[in-house]
């Protein structure tokens, strides 16, 4: 009798254990039921929706709100927000997506939305737009930027540019008055030059495969092929061009060594031109705003050197809303997004925070709530969203970038030669692409 | 009991009773290793043997495995130059820092080992690292206080040195992450300083009469008579410097670089897992690591019979 207590707690012990783990898979299977019976299209029946992102926890906060005005407003819809860290949210949607357990509604990433898109995982928009998502006064290369194929696998949420930020001021310094309109890359090492002279840097050289990309496109090509088989250019001679003239700027003393841009990277308190010993970042307009803030003085938007620049320049999507395949209740999913994208109200929540909003009708009513800084973005990318071309998004590979940027890293240490570096890109890049 | 009488019919009542006996009591033992054996079963066992198939496959979550033989092993070892460097970059992180790391452990421990009032909060001190040792708020820490802002080059500067790329420079990078290693001594240490501690007092005045200095009985009595514990120590923490991911991760912000210099095998594992999507072939690595670890170990302990000194098996 003794044993009694004794079994008793480990039995205890025992069945609690178990319904915490029991409970939890309970929970999703509720939340999906519902979300089943949501797919007749009624609009009064009661609706579940889940709907995942990645960002800070300000944008959490905001986005919770944002729900909640929806929920107040639709009283039939149900929304469960699953939110995380960008390295954590890959890590979690990939097995969900395994398991076919993806949410209804996923923020999706232009680097990601070709791999979940080609294999089935999310939804063609293309029947939802002008009936649920009211697009009418989108440009058609920012609604294009989600469309692959012909498959709208995404609707844009905001967009950026690509751009030099930089303080006029130590432009001046430097003994330029201003960027030249429609300047090109012989300016830009120029100017660069005299910016050494003055005993400043320039910048901190580029990202390696968004700017190539971008060079890429301005003579015609693009990294990839459209199919992303292979490398979308046959020319070597454009990547020795490229990577020459950036590792020639660290040589001429005109862009900091590489050790420094490794030892400060992605630190914005220890770049150059917040410490007032370099002119300017090359970077998407979103980051204008903290890299701003941190530098506290006025600084200004440039566009991208030429030739070939309206060629080469496009509108990159900050992120999409996505409908997940598996989701029962596309179409109040769909209704979301609308509301996302069209309510005024919301927007003024939203402030631009995942770039510069898609509708035309919302940017003009955002204007009187701005800082200083999110106009000068906002007026820049009104600007040069008339000089952009289409653009798709790459059918690339984290591999591919990831061994651009390893080579941009040896030729900028001096370990390797631009040519070389150019043909051992290819046969390894090819190789990467072909054996997916 | 009124439940169990249905079931004691037709057999002797002796014999019914001890088998209910024993069902019980074990039954007992059963449910308390329950929860434990049911998460070995699912975390590790489970999960291990998939990893084991999926080591042989092709396999990018989206689409289901496709079954490639030993084409992951091969292509490690024949064509994959990146995977070589973090294999170097983990064996030079282990075999530099992993010594380092137990002789000034070992060093603390014997400074600690006094009688000095104040030696508690000491210990304390110093054990501190450790507590927060792999966590990532040491790591961020760490890169902060080699910036080139950071306490260390503004002291440099004071004598117009630098500022020095501690994290620039591929090589200095790695030699930062061992330094990092070596300061979360503390687990270590406490051992240390516990094995100290067994070691009798008389042995050491025995020797000072007999006119042993300082390094001869250090030689002569501390270390072998601590042999044992380092035995342990280098054990457990040549494993764990092998799996180290976390610092490796923060400092480079996750890209193992400048020029690979800091790719531990683990984080090389995590990018190809996590990132490229490559799960048979990060699978396949893993299992490369445990036959790794696997072999070390045993090295360590086929070569302790020459060196380890053990009192219980009179001095062998």
């Amino acid at each position: 009798m003794k044993k009694k207590p004794a079994l008793l707690a480990a039995a205890l012990l025992l069945v609690t254990v178990l319904s915490g783990c029991g409970g939890k898979s309970e929970n999703t299977g509720a939340s999906t039921a519902p979300a089943n019976t949501g797919g007749s299209g009624n609009s009064n029946k009661e609706v579940t929706l889940r709907i995942a992102w990645w960002g800070s926890d300000n944008r959490h906060t905001y986005t919770q709100q944002i729900i909640d005005m929806y929920e107040e407003q639709n009283p039939n819809v149900k929304i469960e927000a699953e939110y995380a860290s960008f390295d954590d949210y890959w890590k979690k949607l990939a097995p969900q997506a395994a398991a076919n357990r993806l949410p209804d509604i996923i923020q999706m990433d232009i680097s990601y939305i070709n791999q979940y898109g080609s294999n089935g995982q999310l939804e063609d928009l293309a029947p939802y737009l002008n009936n649920q998502i009211q697009v009418g006064d989108v440009n058609e290369n920012v609604l294009s930027t989600g469309n692959i194929e012909g498959k709208q696998y995404g609707i844009p949420m905001g967009v950026n540019v690509l751009g030099l930020n930089y303080d006029p001021a130590l432009l001046k310094k430097a003994g330029v008055d201003s960027i030249p309109e429609n300047w090109t890359w012989d300016q830009y090492k120029e100017i660069a030059l005299k910016a050494r002279d003055a005993g400043l840097f320039m910048d901190g050289s580029m990202t390696a495969d968004v700017f190539f990309n971008y060079y890429l496109r301005s003579n015609g090509f693009s990294l990839y092929n459209n199919d992303g088989s292979a490398l979308g250019y046959e020319d070597d001679n454009l990547f020795v061009e490229f990577f020459g003239m950036l590792s020639g700027l660290i040589e001429e003393g005109a862009v900091p060594t590489q050790d420094k841009l490794s030892q400060n990277k992605g630190v914005i308190e220890e770049s150059d031109i917040v410490k007032g010993t370099g002119i300017g970042v090359w970077q998407w307009s979103n980051q204008y705003v903290s890299l701003q803030k941190a530098v506290n003085r006025p600084m200004a938007l440039a566009p991208m050197p030429g030739p070939g620049m309206e060629k080469g320049l496009y509108m990159q999507p900050s992120m999409y809303w996505s409908i997940t395949s598996n989701s029962a209740a596309k179409e109040e999913a769909a209704k979301f997004i609308d509301f996302w994208t069209n309510s005024e109200e919301a927007n003024l929540i939203i402030k631009g925070e995942r770039g510069v909003p898609i509708s035309n009708k919302i940017k003009e009513a955002l204007g009187g709530s701005l800082s200083e800084a999110e106009k000068q973005v906002f007026e820049f990318v009104a600007e040069m969203e008339p000089k952009t071309s289409p653009m798709s998004p790459p059918v690339g590979s984290p591999e591919v970038v990831a061994l651009l940027t390893d080579l941009a890293e040896q030729l900028n240490f001096g370990k390797i030669e631009p040519d070389a570096a150019a043909a051992q890109f290819r046969t390894e890049a090819n190789a990467i692409l072909a054996n997916r | 009991m009124s439940l169990e009488r249905p079931l004691n019919q037709g057999m002797p009542v002796i014999r019914k009773k001890m088998l209910n006996k024993r069902l019980k009591q074990n039954l007992t033992g059963y449910a308390f290793i329950g929860p434990f054996v049911i998460g070995f079963l699912s975390f590790t066992l489970i999960p291990m043997i998939v990893s084991l198939y999926l080591s042989f496959t092709k396999y990018n979550l989206f689409a289901s495995p496709t079954w490639v033989g030993l084409d992951n092993y091969i292509k490690m070892f024949t064509n994959d130059p990146k995977y070589l460097q973090s294999l170097k970059v983990t064996f030079t992180y282990v075999f530099l820092g992993v010594p380092l790391r137990l002789m000034f452990a070992l060093f603390v421990a014997m400074i600690l080992n006094t009688s000095s009032r104040a030696v508690g909060a000491y210990r304390t001190i110093y054990y501190l690292p450790s507590i927060i040792g792999g966590s990532v708020a040491v790591s961020i820490m760490w890169r902060n206080i080699f910036s080139d802002t950071g306490i260390i080059n503004g002291f440099l500067g004071l004598f117009g040195i630098g500022p020095v790329s501690w994290f620039g420079d591929p090589q200095a990078a790695l030699f930062m992450l061992i330094t990092l290693s070596v300061w979360q001594f503390g687990s270590s240490m406490l051992i240390f300083l516990a094995g100290l501690k067994n070691i009798p007092g008389e042995m050491y005045e025995a020797a000072s009469v007999d006119g042993a200095g300082f390094f001869r009985k250090f030689f002569k009595i501390t270390l072998p008579l601590l042999s044992s514990v380092i035995l342990f120590n280098l054990v457990m923490q040549t494993i764990s410097a092998f799996m180290t991911f976390v610092p490796a991760y923060i400092i480079s912000k996750g890209e193992g670089g400048p020029m690979d210099g800091t790719m531990l095998y683990s984080l090389y594992l995590f990018r190809q897992a996590f990132m490229f999507n490559n799960m048979g072939y990060a699978s396949a690595m893993a299992w490369v690591m445990l036959l790794i670890v696997g072999i070390m170990t045993g090295i360590l302990f086929k070569t302790s019979r020459s060196w380890v000194f053990y009192e219980s098996e009179g001095g062998k």
